[in-house]
This record gives C-alpha cells, sequence and structure tokens, in this order.
C-alpha cells in the first residue's frame, strides 16, 4: 500500500508483473476489511508508510546503512547513532522512493540515537508515545531495512517476536563497551542486523514501541543483543530531557584495606582475601583472611580482575555491601570505606 | 487510510481487526502467565574464578567464550537438586552460587553429569521444601504446539522470555525437542514451557555433527534450539546425584560411505586399541544392533548415538558368508584411525 502514493519517479520502476502484484496486494486489502485474515496488515502498512532508508558513509566493515523513523510532519527522522552519519552525505528515502538529503539536528550518546531532518513536508509520522505501549510477553513486529534489502519504494522487510524484557544494558560493540545509559526492549524477533538499525518496532496495532538498536553482544551471554530503544525514552529524547538513569559513578580513592590472593599470577582467580590490614575498614568490618568476596553492592565479583574494576568505582565514606564466602556460609557485611589519605590504609 | 490517520494516537486498526487482535493478546497473557508459574523453581547460577578461555575445540560458532552469566538452573527436587546446563561451567569454575526465588544465595556443589544430554546436577544444603518444577511426559509435547523459553542470562532478577512452537519431537538421536523459540546462553538450563507452565525441557546447546564444547552454540537464537525432557529420566538423575559422569559410548569404527542397500554399514577401518579392534575387522559389516536392523551407515549413527561409554551392545556382523553375535563394551575415548592418503578422508570416526 505503500505504494500507491503518487509518485511517478517510483512508478517507472514497476514492471508489469510488480504491478499485477500491487493491484492483487490492494484487492487482498479489500477482502481484508470484510474477512480480516492478515491481523497484522494494518499495522504494518501503517508503519511501512513512517519508515525510511538511509544512506551515508561506511567504513571497512561498517555499514553506510540504515533504517529511520518520520517523527515529524516537517520531515523530523530518528535513527540510530552510527557510521552512516559522520559524512556530509547523508541520503534518506521516503516511502514513495524519492530521496532527500538530510542533515543532523541533535544526538545522544546515552541512547545512541540522532535526531535528523529532511526538507519535505508529510502528514504521515509515528506519534512516539510517551508512555511504554508494550510489556514483556507482547507480541511486537519489527520493521526495517535489514541488508538493505529493499531498494527505493520497495516495502521494508517484517519480523514477528515478543518483548522477551525490558531490561538495563550491560554490552559492548566489538571489544569496546557501548556507552549506551539506559534500559532496552530486548526482542526475539532477530533485529541484530547491517541496516536494521532505526527501523521501528510496533505493537499488532500499530503503535511504536521502540526503535531497533545496533548490533551489539551482550557482556553475560556474549551473543549477540536484539534490542530497541523504548518508545518513552525516544519521546524524552525528543523533548529534550536528560534519559540517563546512573547514579554518576565514583570520584575513586576509596580504600578498603584489602590485599587479595594473586600468587596464580592470574586475573580470573576467584578474589579471596590473602590479608586484612590492621584498623582497615575490612578489618571494623570483621573481613578475614580466606573470606571469598563474592559481589559488591549486588556487582558479581568473578574474579580479581572483576574486584578491581569495581573498588575502582567506589566513593570514599559511602558505605557498601559485601557478599562474602566464608567455608559453607554466605555472609552479608557492610563496610564504609576510607578516603587514601586517612591513617587506616597505611602499607 | 484516513481512518487510520485519526485512530493514530489510539490504534491503527479496523474495528474488525481489533477483535481479532484481542485474540492474539490473550496469547500474550499466556505466556506471562505460563512464565509466572515456573518461577519459584526458577534459580540463577552465578559462578567465580576459572579459565578465562577454556579449551572448546572449535570456535563456538558465534561466540568466542562463554560470558560472565549469570545462567539459568531449575530446581528438580525439595532438597535443593538443581538441573541446569553443562555449557555454564565450560569456564570450570571453582566456586558457583545460586539464588533463589526468595533472594537466598548458596553455594552450590556440582554434581553428576552427562555430557550426551549436556546436563548436570547442582546441590544446595540446608534447604528443605523448596518448589520442583512440573516436566510434563515428552508424548505430551506435540509439533506446533506452543513452547515459551525462559532464561535468566542477560543479567536481569526478571527473566527474558521468547515464544515460539516446538518443531520436533525426535532430534539428536531421539534425545532432544526441537523448538523455534530463541535458545542461546541467555536461557541454556532453563526452562522451554509449554502454554500451561509445564516444564518441555531444560534448554542445552546440541549438534548432530559435533561433540567440542561449545558445539550447538552456533545455532542461538536461529529458530533451531534444543531441549532436553526429563520426565522418564528419573533413574539417569538418581545416578547423576551419585557425582557419575555419562559420556557418549565410541566404538572406534570408520565405515564405507556407501554399502550396498541391506547389507548394513561396512566398516573401513578400525582404530588401534578401541573396543572394536578386538572383535571386529575391515570389512565387516553391521546388520544389527541389540537386535535393531541398520539399514545404512547414517542409521547406524543414529542409533549408536543413543549409547553411554562403559555400555555394552550386541552387534550382529556379517564377515564374509558367515554371520557372528558379538559384544564390544563402549569406550569414552578411542585413537584416531590414521588417515591414509587419497582414500580414506574420515580422521577419525567415533561411534555416535
Amino acid at each position: 500500500m505503500v505504494c500507491s502514493l503518487n509518485n511517478h519517479k517510483a512508478k517507472r520502476w514497476f514492471s508489469l508483473p510488480a504491478a499485477v502484484l500491487v493491484a492483487a496486494v490492494a484487492l487482498g486489502h479489500t477482502a481484508l476489511a470484510a474477512e480480516p485474515e492478515n491481523v497484522f496488515a494494518s499495522a504494518i502498512a501503517h508503519a511501512q508508510r513512517r519508515c525510511v532508508k538511509i544512506y551515508g558513509a561506511g567504513i571497512g566493515r561498517v555499514e553506510g546503512y540504515a533504517t529511520g523513523l518520520i517523527v515529524s510532519a516537517d520531515g523530523q527522522i530518528l535513527t540510530g547513532q552510527g557510521v552512516f552519519l559522520s559524512g556530509t552525505n547523508i541520503r534518506v528515502v521516503t516511502p514513495d522512493g524519492r530521496m532527500h538529503y538530510a542533515k543532523v539536528l541533535r544526538r545522544s550518546t546515552a541512547l545512541q540515537i540522532a535526531l535528523l531532518k529532511i526538507e519535505s513536508a508529510t502528514p504521515d509520522f509515528f506519534e512516539v508515545p510517551e508512555k511504554s505501549p508494550v510489556a514483556k510477553g507482547d507480541w511486537v513486529l519489527a520493521v526495517t531495512n535489514l541488508f538493505k534489502v529493499a531498494d527505493r519504494a520497495e516495502e521494508l522487510s517484517v519480523s514477528l517476536g515478543v518483548v522477551s524484557l525490558r531490561t538495563r544494558l550491560d554490552a559492548r560493540r566489538g571489544t569496546q563497551d557501548v556507552p549506551y545509559d539506559g534500559e532496552v526492549l530486548i526482542t526475539d524477533a532477530i533485529t541484530s542486523n547491517p541496516g536494521a538499525e532505526g527501523g521501528a518496532l510496533i505493537t499488532i496495532d500499530g503503535q511504536l514501541a521502540g526503535m531497533v538498536g545496533k548490533i551489539i553482544e551482550s557482556k553475560s551471554t556474549n551473543t549477540r543483543l536484539n534490542y530497541a530503544v523504548p518508545a518513552d525514552l525516544l519521546q524524552k529524547f525528543l523533548a529534550g530531557v536528560a534519559t540517563s538513569t546512573t547514579s554518576p559513578k565514583g570520584k575513586g580513592g576509596a580504600k578498603l584495606g584489602i590485599r587479595l590472593f594473586t600468587l596464580t599470577g592470574t586475573k580470573r582467580a576467584p578474589a579471596y582475601i590473602d590479608r586484612v590490614l590492621p584498623n582497615s575498614p575490612a578489618a571494623k568490618a570483621g573481613l578475614k583472611k580466606d573470606d571469598l568476596i563474592l559481589s559488591i553492592d549486588k556487582e558479581i565479583v568473578h574474579d580479581i580482575r572483576g574486584y578491581g574494576k569495581l573498588v575502582k568505582l567506589l566513593t570514599p565514606d559511602e558505605e557498601i555491601t559485601m557478599l562474602v564466602k566464608r567455608k559453607r556460609e554466605i555472609l552479608r557485611i557492610l563496610i564504609t570505606p576510607t578516603g587514601p589519605k586517612t591513617d587506616a590504609t597505611k602499607k | 487510510m484516513t481512518i487510520a490517520v485519526l485512530l493514530l494516537a489510539t490504534s491503527v486498526t479496523t474495528a474488525d481487526d481489533t477483535a481479532l487482535l484481542s485474540g492474539y493478546r490473550l496469547t500474550n497473557k499466556a505466556f506471562r502467565a505460563a512464565a509466572q508459574k515456573v518461577m519459584p523453581a526458577l534459580v540463577t547460577i552465578e559462578t567465580f574464578g576459572g579459565v578465562a578461555r577454556p579449551k572448546t575445540g572449535k570456535r563456538g560458532g558465534g561466540i568466542s567464550r562463554p560470558g560472565d552469566g549469570p545462567t539459568t538452573g531449575l530446581i528438580v527436587s525439595p532438597d535443593g537438586w538443581i538441573v541446569t546446563s553443562t555449557f555454564n561451567f565450560v569456564k570450570k569454575p571453582p566456586i558457583i552460587t545460586v539464588v533463589l526465588d526468595d533472594d537466598s544465595r548458596h553455594v552450590a556443589k556440582l554434581m553428576g553429569r552427562d555430557e550426551t544430554q549436556r546436563i548436570c546436577l547442582l546441590k544446595i544444603d540446608g534447604v528443605k521444601d523448596l518448589p520442583t518444577a512440573n516436566f510434563i511426559p515428552r508424548e505430551k509435547a506435540r509439533v506446533g504446539q506452543w513452547a515459551i523459553s525462559i532464561g535468566i542470562g542477560y543479567g536481569d532478577d526478571d527473566p527474558a522470555i521468547s515464544a515460539g512452537i516446538i518443531s520436533a519431537t525426535t532430534r539428536i538421536f531421539g534425545k532432544a525437542i526441537q523448538t523455534d523459540a530463541n535458545i542461546s546462553p541467555a536461557n541454556y538450563g532453563g526452562p522451554l514451557i509449554d502454554i500451561d507452565g509445564g516444564v518441555i525441557g531444560v534448554c542445552v546447546p546440541l549438534s548432530p555433527q559435533s561433540r567440542s564444547a561449545l558445539a550447538g552454540v552456533e545455532w542461538y537464537d536461529s529458530g533451531i534450539g534444543f531441549v532436553v525432557p526429563l520426565h522418564g529420566q528419573e533413574k539417569l538423575l538418581e545416578q547423576l546425584k551419585t557425582g557419575k559422569e555419562f559420556h557418549p559410548g565410541l566404538i572406534g569404527i570408520a565405515t564405507k560411505t556407501a554399502t550396498p542397500k541391506g547389507q548394513g554399514a561396512a566398516i573401513a577401518a578400525v582404530a588401534p586399541k578401541s573396543p572394536a579392534s578386538k572383535e571386529l575387522k575391515k570389512g565387516d559389516r553391521l546388520l544389527q544392533v541389540n537386535g535393531q536392523e541398520v539399514i545404512d551407515v547414517i542409521h547406524l549413527k543414529t542409533i549408536l548415538g543413543r549409547f553411554y561409554a562403559g555400555e555394552t551392545i550386541t552387534l550382529k556382523i556379517g564377515r564374509g558368508e558367515k554371520k557372528l553375535d558379538i559384544q564390544i563394551t563402549l569406550a569414552e575415548k578411542v585413537e584416531p584411525i590414521k588417515r591414509k592418503k587419497g582414500r580414506l578422508k574420515i580422521k577419525k570416526i567415533e561411534a555416535e
């Protein structure tokens, strides 16, 4: 139905069989009203009219194309924050097959998204809801131009899945941490493909539930994550409200007075305490040699390396909760680190 | 189309669609309700220490090594026995803890394992009356019915779910059920449940081709996922509780790729010092295994894949004109058969 928009340029591309197909689709749609067979058709058609194909610069193996969402009548477009936006030559192909040049209005590092603008008015744009229209387990449709399969006025690719989970993102891209700071919708529809970034995640009645994210790997599973930026966070970005929810990280310099057992030379050994410095916060809290540190403030300490990373983030004088294993028992220990200059941590 | 635009704020669908859509939404409710039923028996597994880069044979297509976790397990007895996947311990962590639904954390001990099904048992002490998972009989799992996978692996207290259907009921030598719900490190060790919340099986990585530690992981989130049903495996679980390990049983033969129909599977080579070396010769034809007819080479693989190391099987073989019955005890490891230049392309043949 996207093709029905009056665009002569696009129509020229149709061979005769394609035109017949379009007619068949149109007929099918009429029949649908009488006896609806494809319950998702209206929602998909709605989204197809509001999604664009974006082409820009690519670097090496990083793709130079993506999908985008039209979010205003004056041609504002939401998409991912990627390499394809780095050049001066950002091209947007609207559903009618027309190509427009776009400029970047704003970006959000926290959500890894960007707002573009093309000089083209349209009555068809996504309403971005303030409240998320989906819960875990709800059906969602992903409408994306993965692998740039769709060309010009061709409709984008659609896949069906459910919302798996809404959670905070802890992920990386390649070997680097992803700077994303906020919640994501994880879906079981596979969206982690080149070009899908910026695509629409919609409910089965066509409301915008989120925007498909980047190709990244979860740190906890080492697998590709199929995620979308939730619509409510997109709305906050559009409204200019900060979306970051993490508290500022500690200033560092906090001391606990713990020496770990590192004899094996590996950083992957469990974080066993080798020595508790006298009069240190650790000693006062009752930690002992051979205790195994399991977690600090709910963050799991997998090994010595993990311990080092977490301790760097602590703030002096702010109490933390440590879970330690002592023989077969697990103890919860409250401990307040001191600053770097206090006597307690003298060597 | 004009109507659609006017209705934009709430919905873009027609009244007819809305009736159907509400039907679809019932399935969403059912998914959530089913997941809720199994939640009390779901546990979060954390591991501490272990090797950074475990030797896993081949790179487990798609992932270089297991992530930081957490991973998922299922309580199978009120006194603290937990079933999960061996995948979750590929790093050989010295310390394992388990967090129950009530947020209590316990030190867990890794007990027996079955490498053919990639499952193992954990034990936590000092607990009683724990809620257990309800495994449905295998025959109740039918192709086409709803299947929901559940896993804690993304690191949230709240598990992630994926919905699909059962794709096949006899896979990997008849041991596994196949689903198109996403199965991945996010839910290995966790349950695949039916729409009523009954557990169809435990999500595991499996591959019909390979036995390396990460084999099957290359199919994560691909629409091809496997679970092993536990209903009817009570005897095995009892043995796993004693710490017993089960490995695939190997015989030590290479078979000719083509044997004339009706003549079983012909042996192309025998591995030195293997179970086969004492009893079998090159040129023998395997006709029956434990009374079951061997149709061809591929069928032989399917039959032998069901047995564990240490099990004794009875073979009927054809040697020239003679037919012989012989007994062979399968081994956990066999030496590779040396490659002969040109003709034999198989480096090592395992009885699977």
